[in-house]
């Protein structure tokens, strides 16, 4: 029990890092479309490099995100039956659903992502346009990254249901702890 | 019992896109018929695959045998295919056309390819494209400065060059950007196509082409589904892309017409305009000067620009003394055009 | 067949609690894998690919963000508080209040998942906290968040217009009155309802001591600043300043000026609401990708031929056409989403219609209305499932379904006022 103990709380950190990631691609991108529409409004100046930089970000935001909002149960279930069954059902639900549902999704978009990837930086991909980023497999390559963070926080939800079964952990004291405000 | 073979081909266009989706359909049919049903093509459109920039990928891994698009769509992947589309200032469809079977054009166009495991050939022309919708007049070169254009690719890397801003607006917000200033212009294809987005209500200045002259699509089978067709299926294919291609300039031709017509008809405010000189100078300079760093690339670009330039000065002074005499010639007889 | 049985099993699935995004992943990972090989999975990349290029989709992170510094910063609740107090002694203040804002955020974005999620944020506390019946609740919210799709720029009207071939401006232009007569019904459907209910609707407590001229002045001095913002966002649309989608920008950089102005700013504040909107943007978009993934393997495995056949049963005289036409579009949004109907089914609607002179504007704007209902309707629709993600644990799914059913069913009465009397809405059914 200890190994799995020290196991969820390193992934835990792992999902934190995402977030934290995902919370400053947010804000830049934010920025950056406020400058952009500035800078044309403005000084009719237009960057399609720093056009394509927001959607750079904005992938950023989700693709990390979606790992972060899975460790700290921010995906939306139906919970008609979910909210009355004891901490022992849902702790089984969400281990099983880990190891069948989430593990190997990740795993099939993270295999077939990294080829992906990896034929984009062989053929030294950029963008079309003038002007625009050069080096799309960085971007491209988000898609094993966010796929291998999924698969992380998909094993730290089966940890952590493991601590609940143990009784050592409740769902109640997370959800309060991380859901939203 | 011979063989059969269905080869799947994914399209940059959605279903029932016009002309270029006719393209593909007629291509299939004439395939399946002419082979007495041996050779099926299954064709998947951009609301199947979600991937209309992902064609060449798509083709080169073997997830489809066939694709459906256009060459210079992968000039951010691989640099030497961006010269089997149009080049600005650059042929004719028929002087193009004359390029790629009687010229050096589909010898290089495969050289290209092959590395990527592809084969690529003719898929469809639009004929000579409009310069695009601008919702004031362009007089001079100042006129374009600081202009915001939606124009992709190499030609708005021209424009940039005179001064123009090109700007990435997305093709579903397209329409209310242009209307409420958010950009000064947009490119699209000719009337057929741009009849549909709605430009002509909202912009006056129809200005001529020069940019894409003629838009060749294309047609990608990945290399060795077609090592694995037997040679008459082989035949088959290629003489089905070939009159399909043929039949859709001819279709842009009539579709355009037609479209151009009801432009004039029911919206008189449209006027065509042509660039001032100095500006189609400034642009002629700025396209020479890039096709000189884009021909230093490397040494198939530089053999590609060098076939491109030569094969068009000599179709070129064929087609002044022949078309363009003819049409100088009617334009004197009938007064105006 | 394949599609059909993995639409039921999906849905039982959905009960035992699992997060929505990853049993619409798994399912279709299984199911796929069965029909077509893990290969099939190897389309994966370029979908998500084709997501993150969706510029249009920025919408959602950005309008998210908005929402929640206003409803961080108490400027939503202001807001609402103060539209609320302006009706008086009205019952369902707040909710008309709900309605209207909606229609103001309708008329900046076209993405559901922008606008239900942040109407969500900052009203749903607010109605809870004045005693709104959850019901009432949540579904104004999912009706007004919903709005967006037929109140112009709108994303259905968009991908309509491409398919059919119509100009995406006389679209806009002939979806105006039906959206508006939409939002007027809204609005004598909650006056009507709390007249007879008042309980799930309290009037606004009169704790002010203030005579009803005074409390009008308070109220409309404090509905100034949000409202101006709204109108800053709305106005750099309409000026051509910023698109629709970098407009969510500017409301969330003027929003943060807001919370400057009224002192309440902070870093923390600003970094809290990043990681809030954080969270809410990866619960709809791991919807968007585990749904992607299965409409992947619905098409590979053959459901669009399917349906394709199915449709060209359809009846081949106008009246009968239509009414069968609307009644399979909208069955078929219970359980498959709106793009894929718009490019599977209407390509095969169009040339009938055309064939039997059927106006195609009025057409087009007909499946607009249908398809946005599509958002609403239980079990799939993804308003619910966005409302829900936003909703604090007290507010079931349950409540969510119970309480959109009469808006659906006012959406599915102008759809037939349109249908019987289309010089209503300016338009005519035939050419
Ligand atoms: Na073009
Ligand atoms: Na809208």
């Amino acid at each position: 029990m200890r190994w799995i103990i020290k196991l969820d709380d390193g992934l835990a950190k792992l999902s934190t890092l995402c977030g934290w990631v995902a919370c400053v691609a947010l804000i830049l991108m934010t920025l950056n479309v406020f400058y952009d529409v500035v800078a044309r409004y403005v000084f009719r100046d237009v960057s399609i490099g720093m056009q394509e930089m927001e959607w750079h970000l904005y992938s950023v935001v989700f693709l990390l995100g979606i790992p972060y909002a899975l460790r700290t149960d921010g995906h939306v279930r139906v919970d008609v039956f979910y909210t009355h069954w004891s901490d022992r059902t849902k702790a089984w639900i969400n281990l099983l659903g880990a190891l069948i549902f989430v593990m190997p999704f990740a795993y099939l978009i993270g295999t077939y992502g990294y080829s992906f990837a990896v034929d984009s930086f062989q053929m030294g991909e950029g963008s079309g346009d003038p002007g625009g980023l050069p080096h799309r497999w960085i971007i491209k390559s988000l898609i094993p990254f966010s796929a291998f963070f999924i698969a992380t926080s998909g094993l730290g939800m089966a940890t952590h249901a493991l601590r609940v079964m143990s009784g050592e952990k409740t769902y109640e004291e997370k959800h309060s702890a991380e859901g939203l405000a | 019992a011979q063989e059969t073979f269905t080869l799947k081909m994914a399209e940059t266009w959605g279903p029932n896109f016009p002309i270029f989706g006719e393209a593909t359909k007629s291509m299939a049919e004439m395939a399946e018929k002419m082979s007495n049903g041996r050779l099926k093509i299954r064709i998947d459109s951009a609301n199947k695959h979600k991937a209309p920039f992902g064609v060449f990928d798509m083709v080169k891994a073997g997830q489809y045998d066939m694709g459906h698009s256009a060459s210079y769509y992968w000039k951010g992947k691989v640099p030497n295919t961006l010269f089997f589309t149009s080049m600005p200032f650059g042929m004719t469809a028929l002087e193009q056309y004359a390029w790629f079977y009687y010229g050096d054009g589909m010898d290089l166009m495969q050289e290209v390819y092959e590395p990527h495991n592809m084969l690529s050939f003719p898929g469809g022309n639009t004929g000579v494209q409009m310069g695009g919708w601008f919702r004031k007049e362009i007089k001079s070169l100042e006129d374009l400065e600081g202009l915001k254009m939606r124009i992709p690719g190499f030609a708005g890397e021209v424009f940039a060059e005179v001064g123009v801003n090109p700007t990435n607006i997305a093709p579903g917000e397209l329409y209310t950007a242009l209307e409420r200033n958010t950009i000064d212009a947009t490119e699209w294809v000719g009337p057929a196509l741009d009849l549909r987005l709605g430009f002509q209500q909202i912009a006056d200045y129809y200005y001529t082409g020069w940019h894409e002259p003629a838009t060749e699509l294309q047609f990608l089978v990945n290399k060795r589904v077609w090592e694995k067709l037997p040679a008459d299926l082989q035949e088959i294919l290629r003489v089905s892309m070939r009159t399909a291609a043929y039949d859709m300039l001819i279709q842009s031709q009539h579709e355009n017409a037609k479209a151009w017509a009801s432009i004039k008809k029911e919206h008189p405010n449209v006027q065509i305009k042509t660039f001032p000189d100095d500006v189609f100078q400034a642009m002629y300079a700025a396209n020479k000067k890039l096709l000189k760093e884009a021909a230093g690339n490397d040494e198939l670009a530089g053999r590609i620009v060098k076939s491109l330039e030569s094969y068009q000065e000599d179709s070129r002074a064929y087609t002044n003394i022949a078309d363009r005499a003819y049409l100088n010639t009617m334009a004197e007889v009938e007064g105006d055009e | 067949m394949i599609g059909m049985v993995m639409f039921g099993v999906a849905l039982l699935m959905l009960m035992l609690g699992f997060p929505v995004a990853f049993t619409f992943g798994g399912v279709a990972l299984f199911f796929g894998v069965f029909a077509e090989g893990m290969d099939l999975f190897a389309f994966m990349p370029y979908r998500i690919m084709s997501v993150m290029q969706n510029t249009t989709l920025m919408a959602v992170p950005l309008f998210i963000f908005m929402g929640v510094v206003l409803q961080r910063t108490r400027l939503a609740e202001q807001l609402l508080t103060s539209m609320g107090r302006l009706f008086g002694g009205l019952p369902g203040g707040l909710a008309i209040s709900t309605i209207l804002v909606g229609a103001l955020l309708a008329a900046s974005t076209g993405v559901v998942g922008a606008s239900v999620v942040a109407m969500g944020l900052i009203s749903l506390p607010v109605m809870l906290a004045h005693k709104y019946d959850k019901r009432l609740a949540t579904g104004t919210i999912c009706a007004a968040g919903t709005l967006g799709q037929i109140v112009p720029p709108s994303i259905i009207l968009i991908i309509l217009g491409d398919v059919l071939g119509l100009p995406v401006g006389d679209l806009f232009k002939a979806a105006v009155i039906p959206g508006v007569v939409l939002i007027g019904l809204y609005i004598v459907y909650i006056l009507i309802m709390t007249r007879l209910k008042p309980e799930t609707a309290p009037a606004m407590p009169d704790d002010s001591g203030l005579s009803r001229k005074q409390e009008i002045v308070t109220a409309l001095l404090a509905i100034i600043p949000p409202l101006a913002l709204i109108v800053v966002v709305l106005g750099s649309i309409f000026s051509g300043i910023a698109t629709p989608t970098e407009s969510s920008a500017l409301g969330g950089v003027g929003a943060v000026v807001l919370a400057l102005i009224y002192r309440q700013f902070s870093f923390q504040m600003v970094w809290d609401a990043a990681r809030d909107t954080v969270k809410v943007t990866a619960m709809v978009f791991a919807i968007l990708i585990g749904a992607t993934a299965f409409s992947m393997v619905f098409s590979y495995t053959g459901g669009d031929y399917l349906l394709e056949e199915w449709m060209l049963q359809l009846p081949g005289e106008k009246w009968g056409f239509i009414i069968l036409a609307m009644l399979v579009i909208l069955v078929l949004g219970f359980f498959i989403d709106f793009v894929e109907i718009s490019f599977i089914i209407v390509p095969i609607l169009a040339p009938v219609a055309e064939a039997m002179g059927i106006n195609m504007l009025w057409f087009a704007i007909l499946i607009a209305m249908n398809l946005q209902t599509s958002f609403l309707t239980p079990p799939f629709g993804f308003s619910l499932f966005y409302l829900k993600g936003v909703a604090p644990p007290n507010v079931q799914t349950t409540d969510i379904y119970k309480g959109v059913l009469p808006f659906i069913l006012l959406q599915m009465l102008v759809l037939a006022l349109i249908v019987i009397f289309p010089e209503w809405f300016g338009m005519s059914s035939s050419y």
